[in-house]
């Protein structure tokens, strides 16, 4: 990538710093974007649950319809803040060109999976873990890889192997101590599991010319997808879900917070997508896990999560394993040589 | 049915040597140079994001008269192969 094409040598070393400069700035932009994606999903996590815990959602009956209710809301708010954000950068017309092409339709059914499927399954898991199901669904990228391998081909390296087998074992050393008074801890935990491979799932159908879509027009239409398919399909089909959605959209306090929740979700996503297109997946990926720790961190100061050594542990283990899943670590200090 | 912006952008590319995001958006006005979106902010970024993708590659770069830096990029084989599986053919008649 020189500039062989440059004649004059001051225009060279010029051309040079420019380009080492929009370089330089890009990568900032794009580790920035990361951060700010995985301090969001924390973010959007911990006000789910706060949401939750307001009537009608906390005394619902049966475990489904309220995390279904609560996701469903949560996503079609992520998917107007977003309609908002692509109507000012003028590409509403995107949504329907995606989805008349084949890679748009694909996406879609990626998004059934990691939408209402994933999302349900994580809250379930939230309520029924609590924090321990943050960094339990952050196996998504072990999940990733493994599908990757499996459908399409692609053979994991030995680093790769050795952060799934990382993220196995920071799930094991979570589970180890159960934490007092959640009778279905371990449900909670499969619940987690279930949205992790939903999210790896998702991954492969992205892979089918995805990569010609505009993301902020594929997030956009993921989380309004996600949210009509929860809110119209699945809430009717749990007991009770009908009038449990009545009773919340009519409730200030809950629908307020899930408004804010979407809000961060909606930002989360489009700053991983952006993130992933200018630093790459892996390193986007890698950004954008260090949720688990925010998830737990807030958990911890605002919800009154207890903090055990499993616990802590655990999601760490977890989120080096998910980053030595998703890149080479030493890529970090080499990039930023450069 | 126009195709959504970043695929024709790659879909234009399918047949040339080299682009730079002021060659693509000529030949792309006509179809969505009315459009809001259709500025050099947003067709850089479907650029560098279809380079990032690896479906294209940055070829060459250098100044303008004007002391701009130009980058230009050509498609990659990832990139005509996705073009040639998902793209219906009657979008590649130039």
């Amino acid at each position: 990538m020189n500039s062989e094409k440059s004649f004059m040598n001051t225009s060279v070393v010029s051309a040079d710093t420019k380009m080492k400069a929009v370089g330089k700035k890009f990568q900032a932009t794009g580790i920035s974007n990361g951060l700010v994606s995985g301090l969001t999903y924390g973010i959007y996590s911990t006000l789910v649950v706060v949401a939750s815990g307001y009537n009608p959602l906390v005394s619902a009956a049966g475990i489904l319809a309220a995390p279904f209710v609560a996701s469903g809301l949560n996503d079609l708010f992520a998917g107007i803040w977003l309609l908002f954000y692509n109507a000012k950068q003028g590409r509403l017309r995107e949504l329907g060109r995606t989805l008349k092409t084949k890679p748009g339709m694909m996406l879609v059914i990626g998004f059934l999976l990691g939408g209402p499927i994933a999302n349900g399954a994580y809250l379930v898991g939230l309520a029924l873990a609590g924090a321990y199901a943050i960094p339990i669904s952050a196996t998504c990228s072990l999940f990733g890889a493994l599908f990757a391998w499996i459908f399409l081909k692609q053979r994991p390296t030995k680093r790769v192997v050795l952060g799934m087998v990382m993220c196995v074992a920071g799930a094991i050393i979570i589970n180890f101590v159960k934490p007092q008074g959640a009778p279905n801890f371990t449900l909670g935990i499969i619940c987690a599991l279930i949205a992790a491979v939903a999210w790896g799932l998702e991954g492969v159908f992205s892979s089918f010319g995805g990569a010609m879509i505009d993301t902020d027009v594929a997030v956009n239409l993921r989380e309004l997808i996600s949210g009509l398919f929860a809110l119209l399909i699945v809430v009717p089909l749990i007991g009770g879900g009908i009038k449990l959605l009545g009773g919340t959209i009519q409730a200030p306090s809950p629908v307020l917070w899930l408004a804010i929740a979407g809000l961060s979700a909606a930002i989360s996503f489009v700053t991983w997508y952006k993130a992933n297109s200018m630093v790459g997946c892996a390193i986007g990926m890698s950004l954008n896990v260090t949720y688990a720790f925010w998830g737990v961190l807030f958990s911890v100061l605002f919800l009154g999560q207890a903090l055990s050594a499993t616990i802590v542990i655990g999601s760490i283990v977890i989120v080096l394993g998910a980053i030595v899943v998703t890149m080479n670590p030493l890529d970090l200090f080499r990039k930023g040589d450069a | 049915m126009l195709l959504p912006s970043r695929t024709a952008v790659l879909n234009y590319m399918f047949d040339k040597d080299e682009v730079d995001v002021k060659s693509v958006m000529a030949a792309l006005k006509d179809d969505y140079g009315n459009e809001k979106q259709f500025n050099e902010k947003m067709y850089l970024d479907h650029l560098m994001a279809l380079e990032a993708n690896g479906m294209v590659e940055m070829s060459s770069y250098e100044l303008d008269d004007n002391d701009e830096l130009i980058m230009r990029y050509k498609i990659t084989d990832d990139g005509k192969s996705t073009v040639e599986k998902y793209i219906d053919k009657r979008y590649r008649v130039a």
